[in-house]
């Protein structure tokens, strides 16, 4: 177990910038999710825990002790890889027991070790095998053995179930949490996947490319439902939520198209914003009752639900239909009403949320 | 597939391809199968009267031309001379592709030392092994092979190397290995294929070198490339085609057995199932 801290961290390769700014305090025993879309500096923050990268400024630390050029090994940290990573020519058991052989353990202990790891992941019949006589899934159960054996301090996960199948992703996603009820440690685990970020995190941090001109990494830090239910910015408004976050221009702070809109009381602003309401916070009703007039143009029916793409004076707005009973089709005039208090307002130059 | 015919014609144009490409070997296997009248009178194939004579002459001249001990001089000196260039370029080429050790100039310099003419190092290295006395010995004749040898292990083992998924020598590290026992434990099986093709070709070269063989040697590590131009005028009179042609056939065999051996090693991937292909 133990807490692990990036003190005003960057990192850059060459003359290109990949993290800068970079604060953040991760909990004993956490499992915290770093997600955000490719080129955001996420895996390269994990590598960097890893001792797989140096920092190019700034510390991290692990139970308050600095592990700037500490070796791999001295860290205590174990990580699964995207690509499993497993080493070819071993077996399953060898494979699993390589870093307890790497630390001068009896083969005895190792055995031992090996067997009630290959226990959790149910991988005792394959202990003899080589990876490559495994499928994706076992193949990544055995880089989580060899991940649990040594009992590290971090566990980090590098995008561990983007090579799977669907099914896969969803029964391992369910694997790795309760492997994460057995093991109490320390975990960050890195994906682009919003969902697995939403459903396995405590909390979650989401990264932004400093390419696309974000002065840093770090955009929003907090549990999944305040990220949802409170973006701190654009960014992580847009990049949370399927489909996403309908945001609206205003004009002049209001927004006319949906007539008699109360968003409350809120500080005095001089820019331009944005208004941003969820999908499913949008109700359909028939043409002529008051709110914002508009035509269906597309409709996406999922089985349990249907995104409905409709065209407005204010953009193409997606609303997201639970109600079986209602049957949007393309062509027909409605007005939305969004509900209550659920919307967000933007600074539309700065992306930050305003009030509350 | 379906037309025999045209499977036929594939068949013959293989065999047609092996007979032309093979055919120095073939004069020369069928030549060692002849007697010495034969081969002034028949010049074919074809072998009217096939005899061993040739092979029981080479064995018989083992008091003059031992070439037992000549096969056992190359078969030292080459094994040696590979294992010693795959042992130094193995940790070489590792630190080249993997901690940036001189990427850009230590290979193509070690390359190109190999592009120049190796008689340039002819009298410097005589004159060196005189000193130290490798002058006629096996394990003289061995580094000269390793020298020869390690510009190409080096290439063959840098490209391999850089094609290995990085992140298995990453898990490696975050297991606790440090770089020696990365080599040992994860990057030398994962090579094993390029181990095999540059031993192999590592061997080939070592057997066929003659310039320093002629040079180095006089009568105790004499290797058989060297060994086997004595037999051509061994009676005397005139050169006997089918004695030397035995030779040549005997001093092509070994090499020909390893390269045999480690065939199903040279194609085959050491990497399947370790990463996501």
């Amino acid at each position: 177990m133990a807490e692990i801290e990036f003190k005003s961290v960057a990192k850059s390769f060459g003359k290109v910038g990949v993290i800068a700014d970079l604060d953040l305090k991760v909990d004993d025993g956490e499992f915290i999710v770093f997600v955000g879309p490719s080129g955001c500096g996420k895996s390269t923050a994990l590598r960097m825990i890893a001792g797989l990268e140096e920092t190019t400024s700034g510390d991290i630390q692990i139970r308050g002790r600095s592990i700037a050029g500490l070796a791999p090994s001295e860290r205590n940290v174990a990580m699964v890889f995207q690509s499993y990573a497993l080493y070819p020519h071993m077996t399953v058991a060898g494979n699993i027991g390589f870093p307890l052989k790497m630390a001068g353990r009896p083969a005895a202990e190792i055995a031992a070790q090996v067997r009630e790891a290959a226990d959790i992941l149910d991988l005792g019949p394959y202990l003899d095998r080589r990876p490559a006589q495994l499928s994706g899934g076992q193949r990544q159960r055995v880089a989580l053995g060899r991940a649990i054996v040594r009992h590290p301090d971090v566990f980090l996960f590098d995008e561990p179930l983007s090579n799977l199948d669907a099914d896969l992703r969803v029964s391992m996603r369910g694997e790795i949490m309760r492997l994460r009820e057995r093991i109490q440690a320390t975990m960050i685990y890195v994906t682009h996947d919003q969902t697995e970020a939403m459903t396995m995190g405590d909390r979650i941090a989401v990264f932004a490319p400093l390419k696309d001109g974000h002065a840093r990494n770090l955009m929003q830090v907090g549990t999944p439902e305040a990220l949802y239910e409170r973006p701190a910015n654009l960014f992580v408004a847009r990049f949370l939520g399927s489909p996403k976050m309908n945001l609206i221009e205003m004009d002049q702070g209001q927004a006319p198209a949906f007539g008699t809109l109360d968003l409350g009381p809120r500080p005095p602003h001089g820019g331009a914003l944005l208004l941003g309401v969820r999908p499913e916070d949008i109700r359909i009703a028939e043409a002529g009752v008051p709110g914002l007039a508009g035509r269906i143009r597309l409709v996406e029916a999922l089985g349990a639900e249907y995104y409905v793409h409709i065209e407005t004076a204010a953009g193409e707005l997606i609303v997201r239909v639970m109600d079986k009973r209602l049957r949007p089709a393309p062509g027909d005039t409605v007005a939305l009403q969004p509900a209550a208090g659920a919307f967000h307002l933007f600074d539309k130059a700065t992306g930050e949320r305003i009030g509350g | 597939m379906k037309k025999p015919l045209l499977g036929g014609l594939r068949w013959l144009v293989f065999a047609l391809a092996v007979v032309i490409l093979n055919f120095p070997v073939i004069a020369t296997l069928v030549t060692s199968l002849k007697s010495d009248a034969e081969i002034m009178t028949n010049a074919s194939l074809i072998i009217e009267a096939p005899t061993l004579d040739n092979y029981v002459a080479v064995f018989a001249m083992a008091d003059r031309f031992d070439i037992l001990h000549f096969l056992g001089n190359s078969l030292v000196a080459s094994l040696i001379g590979s294992v010693l260039a795959i042992a130094i370029a193995f940790p070489a080429a590792y630190a080249m592709a993997r901690l940036e050790v001189g990427r850009s100039w230590l290979l193509p310099l070690a390359v190109n030392l190999r592009a120049v003419p190796l008689i340039i190092f002819a009298i410097p290295i005589y004159l060196m092994y005189q000193q130290v006395g490798l002058l006629d010995t096996r394990f003289g004749l061995a580094l000269i092979f390793c020298l020869v040898n390690v510009p190409l292990v080096l290439v063959l083992f840098a490209s391999s190397i850089a094609d290995l998924p990085l992140e298995i020598e990453e898990a490696g590290r975050v297991d606790g290995a440090g770089t020696l026992r990365l080599l040992v434990y994860v990057v030398a099986p994962m090579s094993l294929n390029v181990v095999a093709a540059s031993s192999v070709l590592a061997f080939i070269y070592s057997w066929n070198e003659f310039l320093f063989g002629l040079m180095l040697t006089t009568n105790n590590a004499t290797p058989v490339s060297v060994g086997a131009s004595f037999f051509f005028a061994a009676s005397g009179g005139g050169v006997r085609w089918g004695v030397a042609a035995a030779v040549m056939i005997l001093a092509t065999l070994p090499p020909l057995v390893l390269g045999l051996l480690m065939y199903r090693q040279i194609g085959r991937s050491m990497t399947a199932g370790a990463v996501k292909g």
